[in-house]
């Protein structure tokens, strides 16, 4: 049993250093930065009574974790139903596999395109992801985690992780070099 | 198509997910150099790798949000202790806990956790009074709160209930989570019997796991009606206590949703809502212990 000296040290190794992705991620799982806020606090304060809890391992993900969970829980209390169209994952999954059955892009826009794409245009494009391809994306490109990582927060196998994220992917190249 | 032997997917679509692989740095040494010789061979792969290559750029130069100071330091203050304060600190008014009732902080309790009793605003507790205890006080707090508007949304029709449950949310998010706190039920009960008259039971049930420290009251339908709050582990449980007239008896329901455990039933003289976020079993593990030893 760790002193409560030990744990408010471990508090401030394992959660201060990613407040930034923290807030990133429920910046992107709530819409925007000022119910971000209120979400990583929220997230925090949980983190904090479960940091004896905290078995080593990657720090982020596992502050990330409780970002996301308090994200949804945060969200179902504060957010008409209607607002939560979370979708049938399953056919999500299959949407993102039927997806790649197409021949990869033969046609698609320029890389350079993409590259110049401006900030506003893609995180429209971000925000308009289906919720399950959108909290992938963000895990991986904004967070940094990694497959596995991602596979065990959301708790699904590594595969849905790739498939959802190529799709996320797909969906934001063709987003962005639709423009012109 | 072409069969390759490099015991890559041969499928377009297998062949795309490892070109993302590649790119997030998920392939070994030998997988990696076999989707490298690929893309070289194939312009439309390598067109596809330079197209993720491109949004990953522009995915790294989105502005992040900024951690503003006022949030930082309301955090850092849920980890400080006396030897690690946020700078932040110095700024701050230092309210140090003038403990109405320094003596009713029972041993258990006690041991440096101070808390301010009446600033009103958890914003404003310095880094002394807002710890480990505090901070799962609040935590309870919120996950009452949410757990009382679910039961106000399935309760919508039951008028009773509603105004349990708004006036709980209300005064776990306004009021100070905890009005004395003890372990000791022969200061809980006095205590909430000369506020307002009422005392539900309040075994002591540290022997199971579930010690008691503290209780609270709240207002109900302008009425005053007590809470008694205990602790199990890194978990706290909120046991509101309604005063019943002449009411029925009825077994404990599950009312849980959404992460939170909310148990209720009347024993006939008070009905009462248990709220926590433990799983259920151990909700009504406690629920079944209290009833045992209230009666």
């Amino acid at each position: 049993m760790l002193s409560e000296k030990a744990l408010a040290e471990r508090f401030g190794e394992v959660v201060l250093p990613h407040l930034g992705d923290a807030l990133a991620l429920a910046r992107w799982l709530t819409g925007n930065a000022t119910d971000a806020e209120d979400v990583v606090q929220e997230a925090c304060v949980k983190a904090h009574a479960g940091i004896s809890g905290y078995a080593g391992g990657n720090a982020r993900a596992w502050l990330l974790t409780i970002v996301r969970n308090t994200a949804y829980t945060w969200m179902s209390r504060n957010r008409p139903r209607g607002m939560l169209a979370v979708g049938d994952l399953g056919d999500l999954d299959e949407m993102a596999a039927a997806h790649g059955t197409s021949p990869p892009d033969e046609d698609g826009p320029e890389a350079s395109l993409i590259a110049r794409a401006d900030t506003a245009a893609l995180e429209a494009a971000i925000a308009a992801l289906p919720q399950p391809f959108r909290e992938t994306l963000v895990l991986r490109d904004i967070n940094g985690l990694s497959y596995r990582e991602i596979a065990a927060m959301l708790d699904v196998p590594m595969g849905t992780v790739m498939s959802r994220l190529a799709r996320a992917r797909g969906l934001l190249v063709s987003e962005l070099g639709r423009a012109p | 198509m072409t069969n390759h032997d490099d015991g890559l997917p041969n499928d377009p679509e297998g062949m795309r997910l490892m070109i993302h692989a590649l790119i997030d740095g998920e392939l070994d040494a030998a997988a990696a150099l076999a989707v490298e010789r690929r893309i070289a061979a194939d312009p439309a792969l390598a067109a596809e790798h330079a197209r993720i290559i491109a949004l990953q750029g522009a995915l790294g130069r989105l502005p992040r949000p900024n951690v503003s100071d006022a949030l930082r330091a309301r955090i850092a203050a849920l980890g400080a202790t006396g030897t690690a304060r946020p700078a932040q600190d110095e700024a701050e008014p230092q309210r140090d806990s003038p403990s109405a009732q320094p003596g009713l902080i029972a041993a258990s309790v006690g041991g440096g956790r101070r808390r301010d009793a009446r600033t009103g605003s958890s914003r404003t507790f310095g880094p002394f009074d807002w710890r480990a205890l505090a901070a799962s006080i609040m935590i309870s707090a919120v996950l009452a709160s949410g757990a009382t508007q679910w039961v106000m949304v399935n309760y919508a029709s039951d008028g009773l209930a509603a105004a349990v449950a708004s006036g709980h949310r209300r005064s776990l998010l306004a009021a100070s989570p905890i009005d004395i706190v003890s372990s000791d039920r022969h200061t809980v009960k006095p205590w909430l019997d000369a506020r307002i008259g009422v005392s539900p039971p309040s075994p002591d049930l540290a022997q199971d796991g579930y010690a008691l420290i503290g209780g609270r009251v709240e207002v109900i339908s302008g009425r005053p009606v007590p809470a008694l709050v205990y602790r199990h582990r890194e978990h706290l449980i909120t046991l509101v206590a309604e005063p019943q007239q002449g009411g029925g008896i009825a077994k404990p329901a599950d009312l849980s949703s959404g992460g939170f455990s909310l148990v209720h039933w009347r024993d006939g003289a008070f009905s009462y809502w248990a709220i926590s976020d433990m799983e259920r079993p151990e909700l009504d593990d406690f629920v079944a212990r209290f009833r045992k030893a209230a009666v």
